[in-house]
């Protein structure tokens, strides 16, 4: 009852002039770099957060979340119209979406699927809003050992679910590590590695990074390959027949519990409630031979998932300040940006703000409802727009978001040279989401357990003496032995290699 | 070197930069007299870095095998990413004394004359670059560099 009295407050703010403005900002922009290939949420948001800096801290959030999900809603639409994923999450919807779309049925999936995106987006606001509260007051309870232990889980789970080889994905992530403890150190003060150059005093900013690895890396790719797009299909009946009503229901349902309880694993990704949410149709399919050719459940299932997914992602991100996937770590960069921080403490120093965007995402998913159901049409044209005129726009508009973080050439430099960094580990195959998630995890991890050595005078093995750090230690342990296990035996099954781009 | 393999290169890279933060961390304190040091964290970070830097260069010589010929692309598409990467050092080199507008046209235009014909390259150029000055300035009030003419 408290959340629901909360959440209504919330309404009030989110249903401020200013703000439904950046909701529709943030979803549009969203449904645009969702719509082109290419383009991801991670970045979207990383090349438009320095737009936020003079911001109220509501709004600025308000509208990067809805860049957030509403790209996961924009990707279906390629997905279906051309063949093409316009985010990693909707690759899975080409397999039926698209030769729906050939049998002259675009619009029932694109119905289908907003339809779904909307029940799981909505089912798992609902789930944030009431399950949130809860976890936080829990998660005060955790002290440094149990936040470290945390955020180690995450970690591997990063590594041990993505990529082609354990040994990159670990390379990945202590290059993220490493690259965090240039600056002042949190806990002594002293500078570290700055070699010298003054703008290192304060670090690496996470914002130009994630702008050069996910942005201008993108480009340079684009830029290799400037072929056309082929033309969408017409859009016509946005609704499925009567008698594929029952199983879309059941798809949608089946879709909105498998994303929401993935989006609650700190370190999973997008792509894998949709595949898992894919494999379950197929398994319980009563004809598993349509899949592939036009299955209606193929696209509602894991089109649900990937949306239900982003919703709840944003639970353990409110609720104990850990980033789930690169994107949730770009909007953790946003918070800090504007002087937040996420955390347990956050539901009880900062209500009219988390209630504000959970109540903003309610409307925002409703925006996109619309946005989809009768315009998607329109959207798919936006896919038209030549790769040659857009790269060296989006070129110039990253150029811009890099020199106005901090009004210098330095972060523009910064983030050319991790964009070309970018680039070569995309071509080398090193995943680069676990650079993003430890880069900006490092300090707190440090500050943590130099906190908890300190409590246990420096004997590490008092970890496992606390039952939440050392059981999220021992599953840690587990998950790196199996990965070790699955590489020296080749078994390794990645989901992604890189993801949500 | 087009025949050199890539991965090996990217791993030394990783080694270098790893050996350089184990070798400054271990001028930092590992531990003083308050508890764990500035040097702690970073001797380890670094240090497990160094090792798998080299478990890469393994990988890539045994197993992982890219070479730059495989990565690189040619022709007009790596002229395409050369000419990104200049546009963007010409651009880092030129806005201080031209201000953002003169900049940002050189830089698009770089870009726009290779797909474009030059004067629609041009104008598309000199159209985006204003539009953004505009919104930035006006609407983001970031200050960005102006030539003696204010743009």
């Amino acid at each position: 009852m408290d959340s629901f009295i909360q959440l209504l407050h919330g309404f009030e703010t989110a249903l401020s002039l200013g703000n439904i403005l950046y909701c529709l900002i943030g979803v549009s922009v969203g449904m645009l770099v969702g719509v082109m290939p290419g383009l991801g949420p991670t970045t979207g948001t990383a090349i438009l957060i320095p737009l936020t800096i003079g911001m109220e801290p509501v709004s600025a959030i308000i509208m990067l979340a809805g860049i957030y999900y509403g790209s996961m809603y924009g990707g279906t639409i390629t997905s279906v119209m051309i063949n093409t994923p316009g985010e990693a999450a909707s690759v899975i919807t080409c397999l039926d979406g698209h030769p729906l779309a050939k049998q002259g049925r675009a619009g029932v999936a694109l119905g289908v699927a907003a339809i779904g995106s909307f029940i799981g987006g909505t089912v798992a606001i609902i789930g944030l809003a009431f399950i949130g509260p809860s976890l936080a007051e829990w998660a005060l309870k955790f002290g440094p050992p149990e936040f470290f232990a945390l955020m180690t889980f995450g970690l591997i789970m990063v590594i041990g679910l993505m990529g082609q080889s354990l040994i990159k994905g670990l390379l990945a992530a202590f290059i993220g590590l490493t690259l965090s403890l240039v600056g002042m150190d949190p806990v002594s003060g002293a500078v570290r590695f700055t070699m010298g150059v003054p703008e290192l005093m304060s670090g690496f900013d996470l914002v130009t990074i994630a702008m050069g690895l996910f942005g201008l890396s993108e480009i340079l790719l684009g830029m290799e390959n400037l072929s056309n797009s082929e033309k969408p299909a017409k859009v016509k009946g946005l609704l499925p027949r009567r008698e594929e009503w029952k199983p879309t229901m059941k798809s949608i349902s089946r879709g909105t519990g498998i994303g929401f309880i993935t989006g609650l694993i700190p370190g999973t990704n997008s792509v894998i409630p949709a595949l898992l949410s894919y494999s379950v149709e197929k398994k319980l399919a009563k004809d598993p031979s349509r899949f592939g050719k036009g299955a209606i459940e193929g696209v509602a299932g894991p089109e649900t998932a990937n949306n239900s997914y982003s919703g709840a992602a944003l639970i353990p991100l409110l609720t104990l300040g850990i980033p789930s996937s690169p994107t949730i770590a770009i909007i953790l960069g946003a918070f800090i940006m504007h002087g937040l921080t996420p955390g347990p403490t956050m539901f009880q120093d900062n209500p009219d703000f988390v209630w504000g965007i959970i109540a903003s995402m309610f409307i925002g998913n409703l925006i996109l409802l619309f946005m989809n159901l009768p315009l998607a049409g329109v959207w798919a044209k936006v896919a038209l727009i030549p790769s040659k005129l857009l790269y060296p726009i989006i070129l110039i508009i990253s150029v811009l978001g890099a020199y106005s973080v901090n009004n210098s050439l330095w972060n523009v430099g910064v983030m050319m040279f991790f964009g070309i960094f970018g680039y070569l580990l995309k071509k080398l195959d090193i995943p680069m989401a676990p650079i993003v998630l430890t880069f900006v995890l490092g300090k707190l991890m440090e500050t943590s357990l130099l906190q908890s050595i300190k409590m246990f005078e420096g004997n590490l093995l008092l970890f496992f003496n606390r039952p939440i750090s050392g059981i999220l230690l021992v599953i840690s342990l587990l998950i790196l032995l199996a990965s070790i296990y699955a590489e020296i035996k080749n078994k390794k099954s990645h989901f992604a290699s890189d993801v949500e781009m | 070197m087009s025949k050199q393999n890539a991965g090996v290169w990217v791993g030394l890279i990783i080694l270098v930069f790893s050996s350089v933060i184990f070798i400054q961390a271990m001028n930092l304190d590992y531990f003083s007299k308050f508890g764990p040091g500035p040097g702690l964290f970073p001797i380890w970070l670094s240090g497990i870095l160094l090792v798998l830097s080299i478990l890469y260069i393994r990988l890539s010589i045994k197993k992982s095998i890219y070479y730059f010929s495989d990565i690189i692309p040619m022709g007009r598409s790596f002229g395409n990413i050369l000419s990104v990467v200049l546009a963007l050092i010409v651009f880092m080199v030129l806005v201080n004394f031209t201000g953002f507008i003169i900049a940002s046209t050189v830089l698009l235009f770089t870009l726009f004359s290779r797909e474009y014909k030059w004067y629609w390259g041009l104008g598309i150029a000199i159209f985006t670059s204003i539009i953004l000055f505009i919104i930035f300035k006006v609407f983001f009030e970031i200050p960005l560099p102006v030539s003696v003419f204010g743009w």
